[in-house]
């Protein structure tokens, strides 16, 4: 049966400075279908649905969407044409209410002769969330009385109830959980079923083959191809992302779990206002130790907490040397080393260069006089060792992909020789090759004798990489599994909830 | 004449925008506020037939260059964090009554006391904006109120008046610039050489990311301040020497001038990565010679003041860096 088509973009390119971020794309979207853009980090795809919903601006192409050629201005004026997104990162304000944040931009509605009837506004945003089933969030309260996930919902609201004609969701579910996840694949549904298209972008293959009728792929910025979900595996679409064939081992392969080593660091009795209770727990010499649990659940402040970055902590953190971690400054004293799952915020400078965000904390060892060459040999070693996709490191890291801006933050802690690394989210938003080769660092270090530990959402992975899972609940450790063959999704998600 | 040739410039940059990748337009960007030097230079040149590059004049201008040179280091530091400072000339007023009482004492003595006022006011504007959490902008501003009170104050029946010597044997124009060029030396190598350099700049680029990456941004702040003080401090010592004595209008303007000129110099609002040490040097030698170039040509100080105010705006909506336009802290 062949189909209408919805989107019809033509010849799409957009440079970043020497980065060709997507090459002279042509795609096509039918009507009444989910159809999912896959590829690595930095292959182009947020790029490409981002000048489609105005978030950019288009560099070359046209977009013809139902006929009508489009080049939105901004995002308001997407949605007008009928595309609309939703954002991988927070796409809600903090300050307005829920109703403001639904209508941000599109208030003309509500305006007459002047006047904004705010009763009207509210009341037609809770409509609209009543009739998404989240008739637990009021439109009047302001948005950020509400969690992450929650405010998403609302995202999704926001970006759906106009009917838009092509929906794009940007890698949106690994900021979800289940029941989140669930919402947003009705919604996706509801937008097939009306004949209209859906652009699906992730990560999550498994989730791609389940939710999609047709999936393009896009590597380093250029269309490679589109096929139709139920006539590809899994494993052919990572080699059609990756251009060759992945290994078949993903995570370790051994399941002698140890915990042989001296205990390098521990943290005892440590509460932290609203985050921890209570908690202790000892990271041993060569070996991964997992966290696990919902993402309120307080797992995030662990890191944090060990490196001495958590504001009102009580308890102790304890070095095997018996030096006790109270401040940041202490903490890469001692080799430790802390990747936060705010990448952009709190572990780089996105407004530097490569090569500062990688000596910063090694400038201290370098001695004086600080030699210019002596830091570019020094960022250029350890961005190599790590291979980030770069053109000198003197680019700037706010030019460069998730999974490449993870790797600078890898080789920045690899250049510090660290021993101890505590890493929250550590492939939160990577493409699988990036994650495969720091799935092997980490089993690398972990041979080497140091002290790992990793806070992570994807259950697959702390099962995959872990000698022993601690996970969590309302803030305490609520069990503790040993690594092992039979160790199910099923075991931590119990303990979780 | 000008005009032409400005035009002629700025098209020439633009086509060299257009066709460059990212990387030549760092570069390109980073020689800008050279190539506004230059125009300065060379318009002066014409509109004075080249007396400006006469030697007295260059001398002049040299000499006029001095205490802006030496207080801009300081206010570097802190633009560097993206933070502003706009106690600084107040700040030289008063430093300046205290050395020039103190210099019929010793002349020891009076360095050493503008030093110490000057660190004592910057710890105190330290202690507001980074104890307290108050914007930098906001609490300078206060602190420019009150010391522009203490200035007139202290001077309300007779201007402070310092000891003969000052004017007399220190008023050395060689010993001035070897005092300004070794001020520099030491602050470039500092800057350079030491971390120092690149935590400024971090926590102007992100000060999350800069703790997180162990930098002392509260402790690294502090000092900045307490020693951006200290060097105005210095920098009034110069300026009493120059003088000879303030009266209520001592330092006036000065913290506008100090930051215009680094601003000229090319040096990002919002501090951060794109900071460099010649941005002090060129900055401060296009604004002098701005300064000395319309004295020349015969405007009196107030209509001078208008012109540079055109000027400066001109400038600045050709020449500054939007990318890196940011929120100050």
């Amino acid at each position: 049966m062949a189909k209408e088509v919805m989107l019809h973009a033509v010849g799409i390119d957009k440079q970043f400075g020497p980065t060709h971020a997507v090459d002279h794309v042509s795609l096509d979207f039918n009507k009444g279908e989910i159809h999912a853009l896959i590829g690595e980090n930095g292959s182009g795809k947020s790029t490409f649905t981002n000048m489609l919903t105005g978030i950019i601006s288009i560099g070359e192409g046209t977009f013809e969407l139902d006929g009508e050629r489009i080049e939105p201005k901004n995002q308001v004026d997407a949605n007008h044409h009928g595309a609309a997104v939703i954002v991988q990162e927070q796409g809600t304000l903090d300050g307005l209410t829920v109703a403001e944040n639904m209508f941000l931009g599109d208030e003309d509605q509500f305006i007459s002769g002047g006047i904004k009837n705010t009763g009207a506004m509210i009341k037609k945003a809770q409509e609209l969330l009543d009739s998404y089933g989240l008739d637990y969030i009021k439109a009047v309260d302001p948005i950020e009385n509400y969690n992450f996930e929650d405010r998403k919902l609302v995202e999704i609201v926001k970006s759906t109830w106009f009917g838009p004609k092509v929906l794009v969701v940007d890698e949106t579910t690994t900021a979800l959980s289940q029941n989140g996840r669930a919402e947003l694949f009705t919604v996706m549904n509801k937008v097939r079923e009306d004949n209209r298209t859906v652009i699906f972008i992730s990560h999550d293959m498994a989730e791609v083959l389940a939710m999609s009728d047709t999936i393009s792929i896009l590597r380093d910025g250029e269309f490679i191809k589109t096929v139709s979900a139920k006539d590809v595996t899994e494993d052919e679409l990572k080699t059609l992302m990756v251009g060759r064939q992945m290994s078949e081992h993903y995570y370790r392969e051994d399941y002698e779990g140890s915990m042989a080593g001296d205990v390098a660091i521990s943290m005892k009795d440590v509460s932290v206002p609203n985050q921890l209770e209570d908690v202790s727990l000892d990271l041993h010499k060569g070996e991964i130790l997992g966290i696990g649990g919902l993402s309120e659940c307080g797992m995030h402040e662990v890191g944090k907490a060990l490196f001495g970055a958590s504001f009102e902590r009580s308890g102790e953190v304890t070095l095997a040397d018996g030096t006790s971690v109270k401040d940041i400054n202490t903490a890469i004293n001692h080799s430790i080393a802390y990747a936060s799952k705010d990448r952009d915020n709190e572990s780089l400078l996105t407004a530097d260069t490569i090569q500062d965000n990688i000596t910063l904390p090694s400038l201290r060892k370098m001695g004086l006089p600080l030699s210019k060459r002596r830091q570019k040999q020094f960022a250029n070693k350890y961005a190599k060792e790590m291979s980030v996709k770069m053109v000198n490191t003197d680019q700037f890291v706010s030019a460069l992909s998730g999974g490449n801006k993870q790797k600078v933050v890898l080789a920045r802690w690899l250049g510090a020789e660290s021993d101890i690394l505590l890493l929250d989210s550590p492939t939160r938003g990577i493409d699988i090759k990036v994650k495969a080769d720091i799935y092997a660092l980490l089993d690398e270090m972990r041979k080497q004798g140091k002290a790992i530990l990793v806070i992570s959402e994807e259950i697959m992975e702390l099962i995959g990489m872990c000698d022993r899972i601690l996970v969590m609940k309302d803030h305490k450790i609520n069990g503790e599994l040993e690594r092992s063959r039979e160790l199910t999704e099923q075991d931590l998600i119990a303990l979780m909830v | 004449m000008s005009d032409t040739n400005n035009s002629a410039v700025m098209a020439n940059a633009m086509g060299e925008k257009g066709k460059g990748g990212l990387l030549t337009k760092v570069n390109f960007r980073s020689i800008l506020p050279l190539i506004g030097f230059a125009l300065i230079l060379l318009f002066f040149a014409v509109a004075t037939q080249g007396k400006i590059v006469q030697m007295k004049n260059l001398r002049l201008i040299l000499n006029s260059t001095y205490v802006l040179m030496i207080s801009a280091i300081g206010v570097f530091m802190i633009m560097s964090m993206g933070s502003l400072d706009f106690s600084q000339g107040s700040m030289i007023g008063v430093c300046c009554i205290v050395v020039c009482t103190l210099s019929h004492v010793s002349p020891v003595l009076s360095v050493v006391g503008g030093i110490l006022t000057g660190a004592v006011i910057g710890a105190v504007n330290a202690y507001f904006h980074v104890r307290r959490q108050i914007a930098s902008f906001i609490v300078t501003i206060c602190m420019m109120f009150l010391l522009r009170g203490i200035v007139a104050f202290l001077t309300t029946n007779a201007p402070a008046q310092g000891a003969g010597y000052l004017q007399g044997s220190l008023n050395n124009p060689t010993l001035l610039l070897t005092i300004t060029v070794v001020c520099l030396a030491v602050f470039y190598v500092v800057f350079n050489f030491t971390p120092l350099g690149s935590n400024l700049k971090a926590i102007g680029a992100s000060q999350t990311a800069a703790r997180f990456a162990g930098i002392k941004v509260q402790k690294t702040k502090t000092l900045v301040y307490i020693a951006a003080g200290a060097i105005t401090g210095f920098a009034a010592f110069i300026l009493a020497i120059r003088n000879g004595s303030v009266t209520a209008t001592g330092g006036n303007m000065m913290e506008t001038q100090i930051m215009l000129a680094l601003v000229l110099g090319g040096l990002p609002i919002s501090g951060g990565a794109k900071v460099r040490f010649s941005n002090i040097v060129v900055g401060v030698l296009t604004y002098c010679i701005l300064d000395r170039g319309l004295s020349m040509m015969g405007f009196e100080a107030a209509p001078k003041q208008l012109i540079m105010g055109v000027v400066f705006l001109v400038f600045l909506a050709l020449f500054s860096d939007r990318d890196s336009n940011q929120v100050i802290k």
